[in-house]
């Protein structure tokens, strides 16, 4: 017998726990500073102005060019989520269901991981070297001079790349999920293959596919790198135009109503993915499968249709990534290709301080932002207080939002004194921990859900406080979710943008920030080797990070998949 | 660690109900319990009875909505668990992972930051104690049922804790190592001398080792007694259906005395034991454990004191050292045991028979 409550019992004995109270009132501190009040700032620039007012609003709705990139923002949310998911889906069937050996599995794991742990600009570099105006591809080896790949269309071949591997992580997981003997049991009904997929493997996997739509459409609208690069003033986007609002009009209150635009649909998406999410779980559980068959449900045809797709889109990314290496070592891709380290002198000259800053920036975040992570699962996971709820929604804010809004609003609140912060380390710091945490805490309850409440009661029946039992108990107990957690943070701070772009200053900058002032002052190859720097970093510390999980007992939770967050 | 007097227990009017209970039914009504010092006190009854939650309440993880726990006189009601000088034994043993036998038992040691030394001493006295030295260094995961076991409870008391709590220690062991672990527990904390309550569903765990035991049903303590008081003299159906097998004879209320009724059953009247007769003419139910049933064969003397009915043999279950019978007596049917049935005969399904049995062996119940 298993009573309902929580180990902590009920909310009023954890008020008068000496350590759970205290955590959590610094929690809540925490929270409403660092999430809650910028938000509200946010809010309050764009519809307060002496009274409540709506003007910012109508402006912007009259607004053509606006109206033009909410609308170009939807338009390009769907295209990227609906050819992402497609991709997604083809690679997830192929790495599933297609009986290809582990070892190719792992190529292509690995080759799909490279969009996701890279800077946001370094599709759309690649693509300009590819496509551009003299892209190796398309005028080197096409002789096309007049492919166009400024707008819709290079942005959304860019974004695709870049996302879809969240659709495959997704969507391979749900597609592993799926019992085998259901295909079995329609083919032992009569059904050949088409009609198994399409009436039972299609259906099982729809809630996936659901989910990877809906997580394509938040990573889309919330890009930022992209679009600015190669969006360009023909495809004005919400992100980019709320940017170019602060930065180049100094509208401050034109840049908060902006994303404030960007706000309802990006909270409208993440809001359906949760439910979706939710719902799911409904569909999946289904107790312990029978015997493990060979799933049957792919034709050879079908396969080989399959494996051409993805060994081009693999080629594809590939040769962008080439192309990046290629272009950090020669004079300027392209036009001058002699070998020269040119780039890279410029990377450890000049670029050091990026560099070391962002170093560490990234140092600090990973045990504070750690911490902080674990703490919050923990309490969110194993405690009962008033309002836990609301704490654990507020803490998903800064990460549910897109980066631009957060940007935007860490600017309005911690501009002036007495909290004026940006352009401090400790500002950046605090913007990735609000930001990037969530890893962590997700990380945290799933393995808090797979260890029995009873540890730390046993603990406790010893004698020790909540505190001691933490640190003794619970801490070691889930040092992957804060391994996992620490290594997110590593990977964002080196590769995120959208946000912290506007908080960086001459005393604390970021080589995201280098990589787009090499793009912008047309710099590329300078762009290219601080990119290639950035891989090999993030690269490295994924594998150590993958290296010290295999050490750990209940390591496996701390896998790529949830490195990042998705 | 030897033999030392145990903390007498007291809970006064403890209740507490769970916001999501179905019904909003109480998971724990109003139970008063007192546990003397160096008794082991068996909560026992079947699943969501609230046996789990009292002594939850006990230690700690849950508080009670109403009423009080005393420890020596001492209102521990509001006190946090860590505060309380327990020890807890979990069904899965709950024993940490991350840390080898030696630093598990240690643990609670180490909290109180006593010296290596005397860290040292205890763990290796309590591992002896219970059967585990040479074991310090290994994990958990590297210990078989029972081992975890032993170490689940050296942990609990290597702090001489003022109260022992089990929690169903031994529903994850097979049951022939369930046997030979609840006599060690029943030996160790006789020599202990701890004061102990102990859950468990099984009540012929309970009976093997329990000083007391307190039957639950549905949140309340339905009686309180010796395993011998609770199955000669249940004072419900339910404490004689959950203790044991049982017949329920209908009978009823002709005349009652202190002590004892006369009652009619099987058109005749019998004088039985009981504890407060109901109202004259009422019907009430007689308790007949199937071992107190005696079978003859129809025409044969039945023994001197005893009445005798007859019965016809419905069906028969030979189980080696015992046979059970069904017979049929009056229209209801009857269990009976018969012991050693090799030696003493079997009778065929069909049989006619007469079924014998002692009035003193009869209980009159006053509770439904």
């Amino acid at each position: 017998m298993s009573p309902a409550a929580a180990p902590a019992g009920s909310s009023r004995a954890a008020l008068r726990d000496p350590v759970l109270a205290p955590a959590v009132l610094l929690l809540w501190a925490a929270v409403a500073l660092f999430v809650l009040y910028p938000v509200s700032r946010l809010l309050v620039l764009t519809f307060w102005d002496g009274g409540p007012t709506l003007a910012a609003v109508r402006e912007l709705v009259t607004s053509w060019q606006h109206r033009r990139a909410l609308g170009n923002s939807l338009l390009l949310a769907a295209l990227v989520a609906s050819t992402g998911t497609v991709l997604g889906f083809a690679f997830a069937l192929l790495a599933v269901r297609a009986g290809l050996p582990r070892a190719v599995v792992g190529i292509l794991d690995a080759v799909v991981l490279l969009p996701l742990i890279s800077p946001p600009f370094t599709a759309a570099i690649a693509l300009i070297f590819a496509l551009g105006p003299r892209g190796l591809i398309s005028y080197h080896v096409f002789g096309i001079a007049s492919l166009n790949i400024y707008g819709l269309g290079g942005t959304l071949l860019s974004e695709t790349i870049t996302y879809f591997p969240i659709a495959y992580l997704t969507l391979k997981a749900v597609i592993a999920n799926i019992d085998p003997n259901l295909e079995d049991g329609a083919f032992s009904l009569g059904a050949r293959r088409g009609r198994v997929f399409r009436t039972v493997t299609v259906p099982l996997a729809a809630p996936g596919l659901a989910n990877s739509f809906l997580l394509l459409s938040a990573a889309s609208l919330a890009d930022f790198a992209t679009p600015l690069i190669l969006g360009g003033t023909k495809f004005p986007v919400l992100p980019t135009q709320a940017f170019l609002q602060i930065t180049g009009l100094y509208d401050m209150r034109g840049g908060a109503a902006l994303s404030f635009l960007l706000l309802v649909p990006a909270l409208a998406v993440f809001v359906a993915q949760r439910w979706w999410t939710e719902r799911r779980s409904v569909v999946t559980v289904t107790g312990k499968s029978g015997a493990a068959t060979s799933v049957k449900s792919l034709s050879p045809g079908a396969v080989a249709l399959l494996a051409l797709v993805c060994l081009a889109t693999g080629l594809l990314v590939l040769t962008f990534y080439a192309l990046i290496v290629v272009a950090s070592m020669v004079r300027a891709l392209g036009a001058d290709n002699h070998l020269s380290m040119a780039h890279y002198a410029h990377v450890f000259g000049g670029g050091l301080k990026a560099i070391r800053d962002t170093l560490v920036i990234a140092a600090i975040c990973m045990p504070v932002g750690g911490l902080f992570a674990v703490v919050l699962g923990f309490v969110v996971a194993r405690t009962r207080f008033p309002g836990r709820r609301a704490l654990e929604f507020a803490a998903m804010i800064n990460y549910a939002l897109p980066g631009t809004i957060v940007g935007i609003a860490y600017l309005v609140a911690f501009n002036d004194p007495p909290l004026a912060l940006t352009g401090t380390a400790f500002i950046l710091v605090v913007c990735y921990v609000f930001r990037y945490s969530l890893a962590g805490t997700r990380a945290t309850t799933a393995l808090l859900a797979q260890i029995d409440p009873s540890i730390e009661e046993a603990s406790a029946s010893l004698g020790a406080r909540r505190d001691v039992t933490f640190r003794r108990v619970v801490l070691p107990l889930i040092r992957p979710a804060l391994l996992a957690g620490m290594t997110v943070l590593f990977i964002r701070a080196m590769t995120a943008i959208s946000a912290t772009i506007f908080l960086v200053s001459l005393s604390w900058s970021l080589v995201t920030v280098r990589i787009l002032e090499g793009i912008t002052n047309l710099e590329l190859g300078q762009a290219s080797a601080f990119s290639v720097l950035v891989i090999l970093l993030v690269y490295a510390a994924v594998a150590l990070a993958s290296v010290a999980m295999r050490w750990l007992p209940g390591g496996q939770l701390g896998r790529a998949g949830s490195l990042l967050g998705g | 660690m030897s033999g030392g007097a145990g903390a007498r227990l007291r809970l006064v009017s403890v209740s507490k109900r769970f916001v999501r209970a179905e019904h909003g039914a109480a998971a724990v009504a109003d139970v008063s319990l007192t546990v003397e010092p160096g008794e082991l006190l068996t909560l026992l009854g079947p699943s969501g009875c609230g046996k789990t939650t009292t002594l939850r309440m006990v230690a700690g993880f849950e508080r009670p909505d109403t009423g009080q726990v005393l420890i020596d006189d001492q209102d521990v009601t509001g006190l946090m668990v860590y505060r309380r000088s327990i020890g807890f034994v979990f069904q899965n043993y709950a024993l940490f992972p991350h840390l080898t036998v030696f630093e598990n038992v240690a643990y609670g040691l180490r909290v109180q930051r006593l010296s290596e030394a005397v860290v040292r001493e205890r763990v290796g006295r309590v591992l002896a104690l219970v059967g585990l030295p040479g074991y310090e260094r290994r994990f958990p995961n590297q210990l078989s049922g029972g081992e975890q076991q032993r170490v689940a409870v050296a942990r609990a008391v290597v702090v001489e804790p003022r109260l022992l709590l089990f929690d169903e220690p031994l529903s994850n062991l097979d049951a022939k190592l369930r046997v030979q672990m609840r006599e060690e527990l029943s030996r160790l904390q006789r020599q202990l001398g701890i004061t102990t309550v102990y859950v468990t569903h099984d009540q012929e765990e309970a009976m093997a080792i329990s000083d007391r035991i307190a039957v639950m049903q549905a949140g309340r303590v339905a009686q309180v007694g010796t395993a011998r008081d609770l199955y000669r003299a249940p004072r419900s159906v339910f404490v004689a259906q959950f203790i044991g097998r049982v017949n329920l004879l209908p009978a009823r209320v002709v005349r009652a005395g202190p002590g004892a009724a006369t009652v009619a059953l099987w058109r005749r009247e019998v004088t039985v034991p009981a504890d407060g007769a109901g109202a004259i003419g009422a019907d009430v139910s007689l308790v007949l454990r199937p071992e107190s049933v005696g079978l003859l064969a129809a025409g044969a003397a039945p023994p001197a004191g005893e009445i005798a009915v007859d019965g016809v043999v419905r069906s028969r279950t030979f189980l080696g050292e015992k046979v059970e019978y069904t017979v049929e007596v009056d229209g209801a049917s009857l269990l009976t045991v018969a012991y050693d049935p090799l030696r003493h005969g079997l009778f065929e399904s069909g049989a006619r028979v007469q079924v014998t049995c002692a009035p003193a062996s009869l209980r009159l119940l006053t509770e439904a």
